[in-house]
């Protein structure tokens, strides 16, 4: 009986250990969004939080930090879609869009309450989708292609001497004719 | 108005502009000969006498064009010049034209650029005009920080400036032929939207006044191809760097007056701080290709030059336009950076040989590529000089005492020798008088006359330590090149952040052992004609101290609140350069690099980020990740942010399914699953945000 009671007070610390990180992890996803109001980032925790024990409750197996955050980006990503009216395209380009049209429209600033909140003030939801974000202008495409250009004589000079050279061989040419030089200059000052 | 066309009202100014450096060389190589004359010749004469036309030619040329300056400025102007005709008169109400500002960057620091961004926007909505110009950013850098960074400050900018569809970002996947390849790159997307475009720098500033004149003038004379500003050096912390910008306020103006005289509608273009009329440009400046055998050496490293050339052959007019105010740049800041940067330049310009000799390009074109090439031949020409003439010394020494006789003792030294000494001396100097005397009127902009006379004084004794240096480097930089050493592109640094004197001792320590050896030697063999070595003798020993000094802010500073070093920009700071501040060297107490995981794990980088990558790409069917791919996200997510290297981060950046995998991962897995550095930086990025 005594080890039962060990075994359960083991996997309850355990088990409180990890809803902690859960939470703590939950804590930090919401604080990257930079929500004005503190309470409400808790209040929104504790709520995904729930949300998920209940369902840690039908299935124990998974893990919980695994379970919380899949369930409120899963929130985040249908949130989006539904204010942005943009449920066709992938979520990626959800998640993309409704984030710009997040930070642009300041929502999480200036109205922190409505964050994840549904259904959603429609002037919200409108300065949401009023947001377009262009890196740059339509293409008017140009062609810009090199001009050939006639080098002159360099390229004839060029092309009938070093062109056809590889540097190892001017440089052992380069050598022999030093050496020469100099077995020249000695011997000319020798005899001189 | 003056009808007569140009080319034929500059006949003499064409004949002084080649036969007073033709002359004043001749003179000078007569006096060498005649000097020789009635002495014993060695062998090292003959070198000597051969190289001496092309360094002496070198320094008459930059005399002639700075006395031409300074006549001009005498005069009160070059009255054939495109900023002085008529046009000026009905300036204010000539109309504009859409106008592209291209920004193309290289690993930069983004939020100096943006604060310049920022300035030049509020600078050119000051004149009103701003509906005809928009900015575009356009971004070849290779580094992750860099590039999630340069995203961030491009939506801040346009948050804060209101500037969406004004102010774009372009990134290019592959950075093909570097800054021409960029530049290039925007003329085929976007050019024909435009009129002109005016090319910066990452760290040009232009005033807006001074943009909409450009543009203006322009408008006003569609021959004109080119119009390229003289920009001031600015915002110098450090001694090296404020050296730079002092002598480039005191001489720089004269020099390309003078430049400008001589080459006339020829003119130079120096790749930024510049407007291109667009159409020409596009139709006749992509760069040719090089006729060498390697195929990777066949592109031109150094465009400006090049592409000022085509656009004259093209016909179109290209002009500096010297006297125009409102146009900055920032100078290296130390020795090494320079040298980095001169190593880039120096390939370049020794790439121009072939356009010397070119069919259809301008005899100024010519000469500027002439000037360009000499600037960095002239090294390893007067190393060997140097050597030669010690050589020959040595030898005329030896002759002199052991073989002539007493009459031939008092011909070693000779008055030939002596006014071409003083003929050198003044021609080296001249333009430093020349450029002291244009500025006296306007002494207090340079913090007082006794100040102005002391900084140039300092400015030519720390440039007298400096050239010896900069000749054994160039040297260098020329073999290397000659022998066909790869050449990185990197990015410049611009922060006045100082070097380590364990650096300098590394990098500069065997100047001052050559230095050592080249006294004892040439004493030895020389006796007292080795103090003639002196001046470059001392400049090798001291090299790493000079570098090390002049790197440091702290002396610059200190020089500055002495009322040295002054420039009329700090006398009177223009708006466009206010607030500019570099973040500095990166935090060197965390191993971690912050930047780019936010793109990862902060939701609004993240978003943006996708943004970009989205727009710019056709999305890959589900699916089809590749495997190199995965295993990539997998290493990330387990081996933390410091497990890939830049390719690896660059190329997971570029993948859209990837990025937003690693966020649903990152946040999703339990502690255990995830390397701790993940945990530490997710705390970080609920803190603070590229975005706030």
């Amino acid at each position: 009986m005594a080890s039962m009671n060990t075994v359960n007070d083991l996997r309850s610390d355990q088990e409180r250990i990890a809803w902690n990180q859960a939470y703590a992890r939950l804590q930090t996803f919401l604080d990257t969004f930079m929500l004005s109001d503190q309470p409400v980032t808790a209040q929104l925790a504790l709520r995904f939080l729930d949300q998920a024990r209940a369902r840690h409750r039908e299935n124990p197996s998974q893990e919980p930090t695994n379970l919380v955050m899949e369930q409120t980006q899963k929130h985040l990503i249908e949130w989006l879609a539904q204010n942005l009216d943009e449920s066709d395209k992938s979520s990626s380009q959800i998640f993309s869009s409704g984030c710009i049209a997040l930070f642009l429209s300041r929502m999480p600033q200036t109205a922190p309450a409505k964050f994840l909140a549904s259904p959603l003030p429609d002037n919200l939801r409108q300065s949401m989708r009023e947001t377009l974000l262009i890196t740059g202008p339509d293409f008017h495409i140009s062609s810009m292609t090199p001009r050939n250009i006639d080098y002159g004589p360099m390229l004839h000079l060029a092309r009938q001497t070093w062109h056809r050279w590889n540097s190892r061989e001017i440089f052992i040419a380069l050598c022999f004719w030093i050496a020469i030089y100099f077995i020249f200059y000695w011997w000319l000052s020798s005899i001189l | 108005m003056n009808t007569v066309p140009l080319e034929t009202r500059t006949g003499t100014r064409n004949a002084f502009f080649t036969c007073a450096p033709l002359s004043l060389t001749a003179a000078g190589f007569v006096l060498l000969l005649r000097s020789y004359s009635g002495q014993q010749i060695f062998w090292p004469d003959y070198i000597v006498m051969g190289l001496f036309p092309l360094l002496f030619g070198q320094v008459v040329i930059g005399f002639v064009l700075v006395s031409s300056g300074f006549f001009d400025w005498l005069r009160g102007g070059d009255p054939l010049h495109i900023m002085r005709r008529p046009w000026r008169d009905h300036e204010a109400s000539a109309p504009l034209a859409a106008t592209a500002i291209v920004i193309p960057v290289f690993n930069e620091d983004a939020h100096r650029v943006g604060q310049g961004i920022a300035n030049m926007w509020r600078s050119l909505k000051e004149t009103g005009q701003i509906e005809h110009f928009d900015f575009y950013l356009c971004s070849d850098s290779n580094n992750a920080d860099c590039w999630i960074e340069e995203e961030c400050v491009w939506l801040k900018l346009c948050q804060e400036l209101n500037a969406f569809g004004k102010l774009f970002y372009r990134k290019r996947r592959h950075a093909i032929n570097s800054k021409s390849g960029n530049i290039a790159d925007f003329c085929r997307r976007w050019g024909k939207r435009y009129r002109y475009m005016i090319v910066l720098d990452a760290d040009s500033i232009m005033s807006g006044s001074t943009m909409v004149r450009l543009v203006r003038a322009m408008e006003a004379n569609p021959e004109v191809g080119i119009l390229q500003t003289q920009p001031a050096m600015v915002l110098g912390q450090s001694l090296f760097r404020r050296m730079l910008q002092f002598s480039g306020s005191l001489y720089g103006k004269l020099f390309a007056e003078g430049c400008s005289m001589a080459q006339m509608s020829s003119g130079s273009y120096w790749g930024h701080n510049a407007i291109i009329r667009l159409a020409p440009f596009i139709a006749h400046c992509d760069l040719p290709i090089l006729p060498v055998p390697h195929p990777d050496k066949r592109h031109v490293l150094s465009h400006d030059t090049v592409e000022a050339a085509l656009m004259k052959k093209a016909s179109y007019e290209v002009w500096v336009t010297y006297e125009e105010t409102g146009s900055y740049e920032e100078g290296p800041p130390n020795l090494t950076d320079m040298l980095t940067r001169d190593r880039r330049w120096c390939a370049g310009n020794l790439q121009h040989f072939w356009f010397l000799f070119a069919r259809g390009i301008q005899m100024g074109n010519r000469l500027q590529i002439w000037i360009g090439l000499m600037s960095y031949l002239c090294s390893p020409i007067w190393f060997v000089f140097l050597i030669a003439g010690s050589i020959g010394a040595y030898e005329r020494a030896r002759f002199t005492i052991y073989s002539a006789g007493p009459e031939d003792l008092g011909k070693v030294q000779n008055s030939d020798a002596t006014i071409l000494f003083i003929m050198t001396i003044l021609l080296l100097f001249m333009p430093r008088v020349l450029g002291i005397l244009s500025t006296l009127p306007r002494r207090r902009e340079f913090g007082g006359g006794s100040h102005l006379l002391l900084s140039a004084f300092l400015e030519t004794l720390l440039s007298m330590l400096v050239a010896p240096i900069l000749m054994l480097f160039h040297s260098f930089f020329v073999v290397s090149v000659l022998l066909g050493w790869q050449i990185k592109w990197t990015s410049q640094n611009r922060a006045d952040t100082g070097l380590s004197l364990l650096h300098c001792l590394k990098f500069y320590g065997w100047q001052t052992v050559l230095g050592a050896c080249g006294v004892t030697l040439a004493y030895s063999s020389l006796g007292l004609n080795f103090f003639w070595l002196m001046p470059i003798l001392i400049g090798w020993i001291l090299a790493p101290i000079t570098a090390w000094i002049t790197s440091l802010r702290n002396v610059g500073q200190r020089l500055h609140s002495h009322g040295l070093f002054v420039i009329p920009e700090e006398t009177q700071l223009p708006i466009e350069l206010r607030d500019l501040a570099y973040a500095g060297a990166p935090d060197q107490s965390s191993d971690i690099t912050h930047l780019w995981p936010q793109a990862l794990l902060n939701p609004y980088v993240l978003s943006l980020h996708l943004s970009m990558v989205h727009q710019r790409l056709a999305t890959r069917k589900e699916g089809q990740t590749a495997q190199s791919l995965i295993n990539l996200r997998e290493r990330l997510v387990h081996e933390g942010p410091l497990s890939l290297n830049a390719k690896e981060k660059m190329r997971l950046l570029w993948d859209a399914d990837s990025v937003f995998w690693l966020y649903h991962e990152l946040w999703s897995r339990s502690e255990s699953s995830l390397h701790p550095d993940w945990l530490e930086i997710q705390v970080e990025s609920g803190k603070k945000s590229l975005l706030n």
